[in-house]
């Protein structure tokens, strides 16, 4: 299938999606679960690699000044803007769009291949709206707030390595952190960040929704699905920070 | 009542169902019978607009479903129960909440009523104590009878089981049978049962279709399948050689 009647029939889905729930009872149920598996679930990985991130970065950037010229809280100055404007947003959006992603298109196909779609459909209910509809919205309330505590676990991974090696004292650290701080960066993240959250989430849906065949086209959906949100989190990527830090 | 008028479907250049017309009556037991790959989990995914039909009609009563927009689609099918060939039984939920589901989406009652009406409904179909399981953890038999709990939960107006008694034992077989001819007479329903099972077709076929080759072969009752001269319906129906016998008793 070509790009043009993929968006065709994404847009169709995405019609079909944004409906009113039928009972309100219903979708508030499925969102809170949503929010604890979708969100609550990837605080762990999310964690891990953003303290890493902060640390790796501050021993490059500290070991990288060799001048004098260059002060020390460059460090941390460096940490905060790469953890603000694109660690958090974009580098988290890819491994959701990998660890979410997959798990989404392979649930909804494997819903789709045993029919439990079509009996959705069956009993009058919207099933575009009943599966993806909860998923697109938890994401994009929850993910802005993991997307901060990336960026806090990072300065913070900065921080424990600036203190463990002595690599530069603590106090400059902190000081670069704050160092000429904007807070329109925090912001900027957090708009990529939804639009980021409805991608990993609405791509994979699009993905699942249409698999045909069996098992193994379930797993083809799931792959297909984690390279063309990665792909598209990119191009988006571009295009936001063009209009929105330029 | 359904009416199904010139319904022809083609996959891939390869024609599966041409012309068929078929009307099930209300208050009848409609069964579907052909060999295995004949077309009539198509022919009943067509009728209910899982499948778009390439041409044809189909109402239920007097609407032209195949002519409504996606909306009234939906309001048609409240009314709708449907047992599927793989039971479709959504796997995240317990038996309960399987059965509790269409409950929940459509109808006012509250918790109390639906528990009840559950309990019901899995009593019907012989099972019990099963409500907290998980659907792969009850067997293929069980799933049957659950995801018939689930299609008549809703008290529907149409019926549709696809082959609700493969995989059951004899014994149970006949109790589903029972229980779905019961029911249907009980709330004057149009009930659409697909079926191999020859038992079947002589306890409940009270009008019997035998789809071939794509089309509608032949139609009658369980009566006059004993006596047909056509070709391919009694190759069909004698393979069997207990209906063989039958055949010979009843001549
Ligand atoms: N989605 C599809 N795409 C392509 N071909 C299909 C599709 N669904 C069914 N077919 C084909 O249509 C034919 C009829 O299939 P169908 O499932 O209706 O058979 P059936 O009569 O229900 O058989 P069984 O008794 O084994 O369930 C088969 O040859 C099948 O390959
Ligand atoms: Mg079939």
């Amino acid at each position: 299938m070509n790009l043009l009647s993929h968006m065709g029939q994404f847009s169709i889905l995405m019609a079909r999606t944004f409906k009113k729930p039928e009972k309100m009872k219903i979708f508030y149920r499925q969102l809170m679960f949503e929010i604890d598996s979708l969100g609550i679930g990837s605080l762990g990985i999310i964690a891990i690699i953003s303290f890493f991130m902060g640390a790796v970065i501050t021993i490059q950037t500290a070991s990288n000044i060799d001048s004098a010229l260059i002060p020390a809280y460059t460090v941390g100055f460096t940490v905060r803007q790469s953890m603000i404007l694109e660690f958090a947003p974009t580098i988290i959006a890819l491994i959701l769009a990998g660890k979410v992603g997959s798990n989404i298109a392979s649930e909804i196909g494997t819903m789709r291949v045993s029919e439990q779609i079509d009996a959705l459909e069956i009993m009058g209910i919207n099933s575009a709206s009943y599966l993806i509809l909860p998923k697109i919205t938890a994401a994009m309330l929850i993910n802005p707030f993991l997307v901060i505590i990336s960026m806090f676990i990072g300065m913070a991974g900065g921080y424990l390595v600036s203190w463990g090696t002595g690599m530069i004292p603590t106090s400059e650290y902190i000081y670069g952190l704050e160092y000429d701080f904007k807070v329109f960066s925090v912001y900027y993240a957090v708009i990529k960040t939804i639009f980021f959250a409805f991608i990993i989430t609405a791509v994979p849906s699009y993905y699942g929704y249409f698999t045909k065949g069996g098992s193994l086209a379930v797993g083809a959906a799931s792959t297909k699905a984690v390279v063309a949100s990665s792909i598209i989190i990119l191009i988006i990527n571009y295009i936001l920070t063009q209009l929105l830090l330029v | 009542m359904i009416k199904i008028e010139n319904v022809s479907k083609a996959f891939n250049g390869e024609q599966i169902l041409s012309n068929i017309n078929i009307t099930y009556e209300r208050g009848k037991t409609n069964l579907i019978i052909g060999a295995s790959g004949s077309g009539k989990s198509v022919l009943t995914k067509c009728t209910v607009g899982l499948i778009k039909p390439d041409s044809g009609k189909v109402f239920f009563d007097d609407r032209e479903f195949t002519s409504l927009n996606t909306q009234e689609r939906q309001e048609v099918r409240t009314e709708i129960g449907m047992l599927f060939q793989g039971n479709a039984l959504f796997d995240s939920l317990t038996i309960e909440q399987n059965v509790m589901f269409p409950l929940q989406m459509h109808s006012s009652m509250n918790a109390e009523e639906m528990k009840e009406r559950v309990d019901f409904c899995l009593k019907r179909v012989q099972l019990e104590g099963v409500n907290h399981k998980y659907p792969a953890e009850i067997s293929g038999g069980m799933q049957k009878r659950v995801a018939l709990a689930r299609a008549i939960a809703m008290k529907p107006k149409y019926l549709f089981c696809d082959e609700p008694n493969s995989g059951l034992d004899p014994q149970t077989s006949i109790v589903i049978d029972q229980l779905i001819s019961e029911i249907t007479k009980e709330n004057d329903m149009t009930t659409i049962i697909v079926t191999h099972d020859m038992n079947s077709v002589m306890e409940i076929g009270e009008k019997v279709i035998f789809i071939h080759k794509g089309k509608k072969w032949w139609e009658g009752d369980s009566e006059t399948i004993l006596t047909t001269d056509n070709q391919e319906l009694s190759d069909f129906v004698f393979a069997s050689s207990v209906m063989k016998r039958l055949a010979r008793s009843s001549k």
